[in-house]
């Protein structure tokens, strides 16, 4: 058994297409491609927060000290609108040249913006820009910005008026106000967020990484000729089914080690890299996450990879099980479609708001793994439970693999073809 | 010895060509079709003794390859008896395959492995020692002129020399019966000839060498025995000079077609 378990492993380990998937793609290919997604968000959204914006005023005639204001930011360059249009046109012009990319944004104040703020109301100053560019909050949140001083000089002003401080003015919109204080600690509460995404990813990349190995040396083997070859050794079918699924489970493991080691490794080098470049404050945030992450035990570590050792198994011989009565590499490939999108449904389970492990919850096969991956992540693993999912899903591997023997011993199945 | 006796095998046919069947005429009917099931072998006997070369002969579908299965323990039998050196070979598959060596008709190597990794391979499974492997793969390598190629990779070489790796690592845990599927099916003249001077190394020897071929000169040149099978059922079971006399002729050739046409065979 252990000569055929190597001998598969050598062969594989030979096949491109295997390194690229089991290999290549969760520890190199997967990272690479979402850090680089995320250092391209960055590059942009840096890009959106230190650029000179081009804009045009309407009506700052209206308001003087808003021109003022804007004039002082030298990130902000003013470009002149065609003189002599009416309001109308004037924002029919400017709208025009947001479009073409000619200005990012335009401000039109109303003509009775003073007499407005002088009657103490509120005064809409209206800022033209275009919704669908992917920055556009980030330009909206600069000009918020850079005005902020003008609203707080006026605040104060009718503070001042009515004889309020700063602190009474404040309250007059809150004067009972809530405050939400979580008794959840960092941890808890960074793993009820992102928390089901791990096993999510996770369990994907295991049976990603169990897909193609279990179509080589199932239906692959059957369909080049050496299955039957193998076969007449004598060797039980119990110990060549057993040895195949070794091979599968050990690539499916593969894939997920190495791909939470290079993610744990790219978080670490390149992770407190990109955050920073959103500014001290994003850099504080990385602080604290990285704080709470530290406080996953090695235990905790080990606790889930352990829930993911059935789960492989189950992938393993449910994949076997496929491809070994699969006549064609076509057919077995296109049997693996509907078990990918069969898997991802209790995946995407714990993803929803008010799914959390109880029993009810805890009797549902793969959703139950991720909810207790979840809990572990979050520090918060009821232990019993635990225990019976660990126990409930390798029953559930054990009848699989049983099934798959079973299926190997059949001459219907074996000579399909 | 071998011996094979009264060796029946149906399977049960899938919903397809039961629908398929249906649409055809009774008459162009397979006469082995009974409901749900396929009498692919019917009744098949022969024996080969030690030494001796049988050459299995029948047109395509006759039950030549399940035959041939069956006696590789790869197919059970419905009913029937193999018997090699007394021992059944049915009630034990396990432990009989180490005595048997087969070649299948479609039978191929692991690519990705040398020849030299996939012939060992195969005499681990069987149990073979270090030592044992290496002197064995010596002596088939240079019976089977495969020396210059053994560290390549299967998927690197001519089909010739796959077949000739293929009949090594059959043979690397020197079997005490040998069966071989069509093994020259295929091959240019010179692989051919390679492969039957092997088989012919067996003549006179202790193992029983039985393989099936469509080339009748093979069976000319080699065979000692002669099986013709035909609709699943064993049609001449004898000598090659027992076969020979069947036609004035003499001729292998006509022999065949005259014997599988009065069957309605093909």
């Amino acid at each position: 058994m252990l000569q055929v378990y190597l001998k598969e492993l050598l062969e594989l380990t030979r096949d491109k297409k295997t390194l690229i998937f089991t290999i290549l793609l969760p520890t190199l290919i997967m990272p690479v491609i979402m850090f680089g997604f995320i250092t391209l968000t960055t590059h942009i959204a840096k890009k959106a927060i230190d650029e000179d914006l081009s804009y045009a005023l309407v009506g700052g005639e209206h308001y003087p000290e808003l021109v003022t204001t804007l004039a002082k930011n030298n990130k902000l360059r003013k470009v002149v609108v065609p003189e002599g249009a009416g309001s109308d046109e004037a924002v029919r012009i400017v709208s025009e040249m947001i479009n073409k990319d000619e200005i990012r944004f335009a401000i039109v104040v109303p003509k009775d913006t003073l007499s407005i703020l002088k009657e103490g109301l509120s005064a809409e100053l209206k800022m033209l820009y275009n919704d669908s560019a992917t920055t556009s909050e980030i330009i909206f949140g600069r000009i918020n910005k850079s005005i902020k001083a003008l609203k707080t000089k006026e605040r104060q002003k009718r503070f001042s008026q009515l004889g309020l401080t700063e602190a009474q003015g404040k309250s007059i919109n809150n004067p009972v106000r809530l405050v939400k204080t979580s008794t959840a600690g960092e941890r808890e509460s960074f793993g009820e967020k992102i928390g089901g995404f791990l096993p999510y990813i996770l369990i994907l990349i295991g049976l990603s990484g169990a897909m193609y190995p279990a179509i080589d040396i199932g239906v692959g083997e059957k369909e080049r000729g050496t299955l039957e070859t193998l076969l007449l050794t004598p060797i039980s079918r119990f110990q060549l089914v057993f040895a195949k699924f070794a091979v599968i489970f050990t690539t499916s493991f593969v894939s997920v080690f190495l791909s939470l080691i290079s993610f744990a490794l790219m978080t670490l080098v390149f992770g407190p890299a990109i955050m920073s470049g959103f500014g001290a404050e994003s850099s504080e945030k990385v602080g604290e996450l990285f704080e709470a992450l530290s406080s996953i035990s090695l235990t905790d570590i080990l606790l889930m990879f352990l829930m993911l050792v059935p789960v492989a198994a189950i992938f393993a011989s449910l994949l076997l099980s496929v491809s070994i009565y699969a006549r064609t590499y076509k057919e077995a490939q296109n049997y693996m479609s509907p078990i990918m999108m069969i898997t991802i449904f209790p995946l995407i389970l714990p993803l929803l708001p008010g799914v959390k492990l109880d029993w009810v919850w805890a009797s549902v096969p793969v959703t139950n793994v991720s909810l207790a991956i979840k809990e572990i992540f979050k520090g918060t693993i009821d232990m019993q439970i635990l225990l019976v999912i660990f126990g409930s899903t390798t029953i559930i591997a054990g009848v699989l693999l049983a099934i798959c023997n079973w299926w190997f011993q059949r001459e219907q199945v074996l000579f399909r073809n | 010895m071998l011996e094979v006796k009264n060796l029946k095998k149906r399977f049960r046919l899938d919903n397809k060509t039961l629908r398929e069947n249906k649409k055809k005429l009774v008459g162009h009917r397979d006469e082995r079709e009974q409901g749900h099931w396929f009498n692919a072998v019917q009744d098949v006997s022969f024996s080969c003794e030690a030494g001796e070369v049988l050459g299995l002969l029948g047109p395509n579908g006759a039950g030549k390859t399940t035959s041939l299965r069956m006696l590789s323990t790869a197919l059970q039998p419905t009913s029937g008896k193999i018997v090699i050196n007394g021992e059944d070979v049915v009630a034990t598959p396990l432990a009989m395959r180490k005595q048997i060596g087969f070649l299948s008709g479609t039978t191929s190597l692991y690519h990705r492995l040398t020849v030299r990794e996939n012939v060992s391979y195969f005499g681990k499974l069987h149990g073979m020692s270090d030592s044992a492997l290496k002197l064995a793969i010596d002596d088939v390598f240079e019976l089977l002129d495969i020396h210059s190629f053994a560290d390549k990779k299967a998927d690197a070489l001519s089909t010739g020399m796959k077949q000739r790796a293929n009949i090594a690592r059959t043979v690397i845990h020197q079997p005490e019966v040998i069966v071989l599927d069509e093994p020259t099916t295929g091959l240019d003249v010179i692989s051919a000839k390679t492969i039957l001077e092997f088989i012919r190394s067996y003549k006179g020897s202790n193992v029983p060498v039985i393989f099936s071929t469509h080339h009748l000169h093979e069976v000319e040149k080699l065979c000692d025995r002669v099986v013709l099978i035909n609709q699943g059922v064993t049609q001449f079971n004898g000598s090659l000079e027992a076969f020979r006399q069947l036609d004035d002729s003499h001729n292998l050739y006509d022999i065949f077609v005259k014997l599988v046409d009065d069957k309605g065979g093909a």
